[in-house]
């Protein structure tokens, strides 16, 4: 099928075309889907190479159960969000795992003079929100990271994290007031302060 | 930064806003890995394969329930024939008990049929 054509078809109708086969429909999706669950990953994860492997491998399972893909029982995001929020939580125990053994195996600390430089440019305000994304606990930062960074609605992030709307909103509440507090201790410093 | 950034909710939905307009980059590599394992695990396109054109012949073969559909028509009206000719005496009996006597049967080879009455008649 053109790539103009697929453009218009949705999520569910490209995943059927392409296990029928479709290479255009593979490469429709990938471009779709890729670039957003790898965002979504390394913002949750705040690790490029971990997100990396996240990404794909929930990209592989998507691949792998489309020819058995019901129509109709859920959105193809929403489903693959689930996957790498589950790989993801599966990264981030790891890790506490690793941080509870030998003293060398924990990782370097956030420096907390980072970015003290007035007027940081964009890169840096952006590296101050993953930092303090990094500092909210897992799943606040997933609801976080769902709800104002990748625009879901609240029904569809408790879908995904397979919990209640009434626990994302609350999630959701905590990780915006420690973003908030995180940004008012330093808004100077990322160029937000009123005297700009 | 600007001076709209009054309250705090303003410059966390700035900081917040500014991040979703600069979403992580994705490399060219990334793109091109995740693409070549989604071709390497698409399942492949089934081919079918138009149903072959049949004759006229194969055709009634086949309305006749096939070979042995036609061996058991062919074996039935052979019997048919050979009874039609020997008129076994058992089954002229239940004819003729039916008011069918062989003077009332069709008799479409005179000259052959006396040959045959001839013949097995004794």
């Amino acid at each position: 099928m053109p790539r103009d054509t697929l453009a218009m078809v949705p999520d569910e109708a490209l995943l059927v075309l392409y296990a029928n086969g479709d290479p255009g429909a593979a490469r429709a999706l990938t471009q779709r889907l890729a670039p957003r669950v790898l965002a979504y990953a390394v913002r949750v994860l705040g690790d490029r190479a971990e997100a990396e492997d996240v990404a794909q491998e929930a990209l592989m399972r998507l691949w792998r159960v489309a020819p058995d893909w019901r129509q109709g029982e859920a959105k193809v995001t929403t489903w693959l969000y689930r996957v790498a929020t589950n790989l993801a939580t599966d990264r981030l125990r790891a890790r506490i795992r690793r941080r509870s053994g030998p003293l060398e195996d924990a990782p370097e600390p956030v420096d907390p003079g980072r970015g003290a430089e007035a007027g940081l440019i964009e890169a840096d305000r952006m590296g101050a929100l993953q930092d303090a994304l990094d500092a909210l606990p897992d799943r606040q930062r997933q609801a976080v990271v769902l709800r104002h960074l990748d625009g879901l609605a609240n029904p569809e992030i408790a879908q995904i994290m397979e919990i209640g709307v009434e626990a994302v909103e609350s999630l959701t509440a905590r990780g915006k007031r420690a973003l908030s507090a995180a940004l008012e201790g330093k808004k100077d410093m990322l160029g937000y302060g009123d005297e700009h | 930064m600007s001076t709209e950034h009054k309250t705090p909710d303003d410059r966390l939905e700035a900081w917040l806003s500014e991040a979703r307009a600069t979403p992580p980059a994705v490399s060219d590599d990334f793109m091109a890995r995740m693409l070549q394992d989604a071709l390497a695990a698409q399942p492949q396109a089934s081919v079918r394969l138009a149903p072959p054109r049949r004759s006229v012949w194969m055709r009634a073969l086949a309305a006749l329930g096939g070979g042995l559909g036609l061996a058991g028509l062919g074996s039935a009206a052979m019997a048919g024939l050979v009874i039609g000719y020997v008129q076994p005496d058992p089954l002229l009996s239940l004819t003729d008990q039916f008011g069918v006597t062989t003077a009332a049967s069709v008799d479409l080879l005179p000259g052959f049929d006396a040959l045959l009455t001839e013949d097995f008649s004794q």
